[in-house]
């Protein structure tokens, strides 16, 4: 196989099959191309073969992300640390609509109304990846040591030191509680 | 594509079953959905997979081969079933 495009296609291939399949996948394309090209002809052979890459790579591009362990964990850390931002903007906003508040970016009652729902979502992460609420809290201490280093504004001393304590101290209360479920 | 590695039976690996689901279906299947819906089953407890000889036709390449596990055939026998069920007495499904 000399051809440029069918080199690049079965290298394309070769990286996005599973590890684990990667030699039987390219041996059925290798056979099947070979099958194609003795019963048609070398050209018919070619374009199939450049079509199954187009209508594979989807598929096995899925296959490939969603059986990485670590990658996984990295998407399911992300999407809670999403829906972690979600849950503070929402607890900000209604602290700061509410008129007793005060000052909502600053207020401990914010820190207390978060953490057990930070706490909860740290127990969903564990359900899907064990290891997803630690990945989440050390996005989050990075997230904080940037905010801090690079904060334009002063913040609070009990701040910083909560939100460097608060957040990951809730993921690991969560991903402990998914550990002492009982086992189905 | 438990019908197609029940059916192949010892032969089942990529391209039979490729061959098998569009020759049966008239559906062009691409291998890369036929292996991610493999590796899926698989992982399900539904199949099982072995590594075959490398053979120069495949340019030294090993087949994997496809076996259902009992589950799979479980998992088939009650999937089927269901549609039997569900579709008796409907006139517009018998065959002409």
């Amino acid at each position: 196989m000399r051809d440029y495009a069918l080199q690049v296609a079965t290298w394309t291939f070769s990286w996005l099959a599973p590890r684990s399949q990667r030699e039987a996948v390219l041996g059925d394309l290798l056979e099947e191309y070979a099958l194609r090209a003795n019963a048609a002809s070398a050209s018919a052979a070619r374009r199939w073969y450049l079509r199954q890459l187009c209508a594979s790579a989807l598929p096995l591009l899925w296959t490939r992300l969603t059986r990485s362990a670590w990658l996984s964990t990295l998407g399911v850390a992300l999407c809670a640390y999403l829906t972690v931002g979600v849950v503070e903007l929402i607890v900000n906003w209604a602290l700061a609509s509410s008129a007793a508040a005060g000052t909502a970016a600053y207020n401990p009652l914010g820190m207390f109304i978060t953490f057990p729902m930070v706490v909860l979502i740290g127990y969903f992460a564990a359900r899907f990846r064990r290891a997803a609420p630690i990945v989440l809290g050390a996005i989050m201490l990075l997230n904080v040591t940037a905010m801090t280093l690079w904060a334009t504004e002063s913040l609070p001393g009990w701040y910083r030191i909560a939100y460097f304590l608060v957040g990951p101290a809730a993921l690991l209360i969560g991903r402990a509680l998914n550990s002492a479920r009982p086992a189905r | 594509m438990l019908l197609a590695v029940m059916r192949l039976g010892s032969n089942a690996y990529g391209v039979m079953v490729r061959r098998e689901i569009e020759n049966t279906t008239g559906r062009d299947i691409s291998i890369g959905a036929v292996y991610a819906t493999l590796v899926r089953l698989e992982s399900k407890g539904l199949i099982k997979s072995f590594t075959g000889e490398p053979t120069a036709e495949r340019g030294g390449r090993a087949k994997r081969y496809f076996q259902m596990t009992a589950d799979g055939e479980g998992s088939l026998r009650n999937t089927h079933e269901i549609i039997l069920k569900m579709s008796a007495g409907l006139k517009g499904l018998q065959a002409t």
